[in-house]
């Protein structure tokens, strides 16, 4: 019998024949795409007849520090002094296109007295990081004991595979180490040293950014992200990554 | 010259020196000192709001694009009633810590107010 699967003429096998098992297992997928929300529960997209909680997540993913930044979205003024701070401190090339972080601007001609936001973004450090999933030479990994996620540019050959596969456009290619770059919470350049804060974080004259550590019940991220009473939001929960970075407003 | 070419001369040198009166009255002022991109307008608080030059400049300002080098031009000041404070305290005028975005046009505002700014291509 020819062996060779024909792909012009392969028939649809149809659902009739999967096991019940094997239904529940993919129902269950549903819950891979979820994003952390107010009160520390997770929201499934797919399904809602098994609810996972952060808890669970923190037992899978037990990173200590847990490094992640909250953005009290409200208060940003883009002033930019945390894009200046990030430049110096990191070295990040004065190219077009070329940011650690940034600030996007959102036009609210309804509000009342409305004109605009001011939101910052940042590499999320995603937890399910789509970047590390499609690199071809590993030059990009999570570092398993701070959640990070980092880059290896000795291996980096430039595909920017990477960068199409960001959610949050939070890479760039640097010309100076001919690799792609992206924010990294200073871990080399200042928390390294003992510094507590990221420099945009330790720049920012509102308070807009609040870094810290999720594993931490003490830590003003913690529970800023844990508190039920305002909406703690993370931009873009259907793309499945689970970022680690959060809004909130108030 | 006729007389109505005389009469349309007048009328004109009138509105330009109308104008040029209104421009006077300082124009916008944008602030980089504490932080970059914030914004004053004159014609909105001379013009439309009719307010007259003594009531910001006897105490609370001085003329000359100096206030920005205060050390106290800051918002908490402004929650004192401060500078703009003073009238932006939710009675007179929306309270400082509410329509931030209305003085605080950021960077991005500053640069598409600044002269040459429709030469840049904004790409993406």
């Amino acid at each position: 019998m020819d062996n060779k699967i024909d792909l012009n003429n392969s028939k649809n096998e149809g659902l009739e024949n999967v096991p019940m098992q094997q239904r529940r297992d993919f129902l269950k997928m549903g819950l891979a795409i979820t994003g952390i929300f107010a009160g520390g529960s997770m929201l499934s997209v797919a399904s809602t007849f098994n609810r996972a909680h952060a808890s669970d997540f923190a037992k899978k993913y037990p990173y200590n520090p847990h490094y992640s930044m909250v953005m009290r979205q409200d208060r940003c003024i883009d002033c930019e002094r945390c894009m200046e701070a990030c430049v110096k401190t990191n070295h990040v090339p004065n190219v077009h296109g070329a940011y650690r972080t940034t600030i996007l601007e959102k036009e609210t001609p309804d509000a009342i007295g409305g004109k605009r936001e001011f939101i910052p973004v940042l590499c999320n450090q995603c937890n399910l990081p789509q970047c590390v999933r499609v690199c071809p030479t590993k030059a990009t990994y999570k570092d398993k004991s701070n959640g990070i996620v980092m880059m290896d540019i000795k291996k980096c050959i430039g595909c920017l595979t990477c960068q199409e596969g960001c959610p949050y456009n939070a890479r760039y290619f640097s010309e100076d180490k001919k690799a792609v770059d992206k924010c990294n919470f200073c871990i080399d350049t200042r928390l390294a040293s003992g510094e507590k804060q990221t420099a945009c974080a330790f720049a920012c004259p509102a308070d807009v950014r609040v870094f810290g550590d999720l594993s931490k019940q003490d830590d003003e991220v913690f529970k800023l992200v844990h508190q039920i009473e305002k909406t703690v939001w993370v931009l873009r929960p259907e793309a499945g990554t689970r970022p680690n970075v959060f809004y909130t407003k108030g | 010259m006729t007389l109505r070419t005389l009469i349309t001369f007048a009328a004109a040198m009138a509105l330009t020196a109308g104008s040029a009166f209104a421009a006077s009255h300082g124009g916008d002022i944008i602030f980089e000192k504490p932080v970059k991109g914030v914004i004053f307008s004159h014609k909105f608080h001379v013009e439309d709001t009719g307010l007259s030059c003594e009531m910001c400049h006897s105490r609370l300002f001085e003329m000359g694009r100096t206030t920005q080098e205060k050390a106290d031009f800051v918002m908490e000041s402004l929650y004192q009633g401060k500078y703009c404070g003073a009238c932006h305290n939710g009675t007179l005028a929306f309270a400082s810590n509410t329509r931030c975005a209305t003085c605080h046009i950021g960077v991005k505002g500053q640069k598409r107010l600044s002269p040459g700014a429709n030469h840049e291509k904004t790409g993406h």
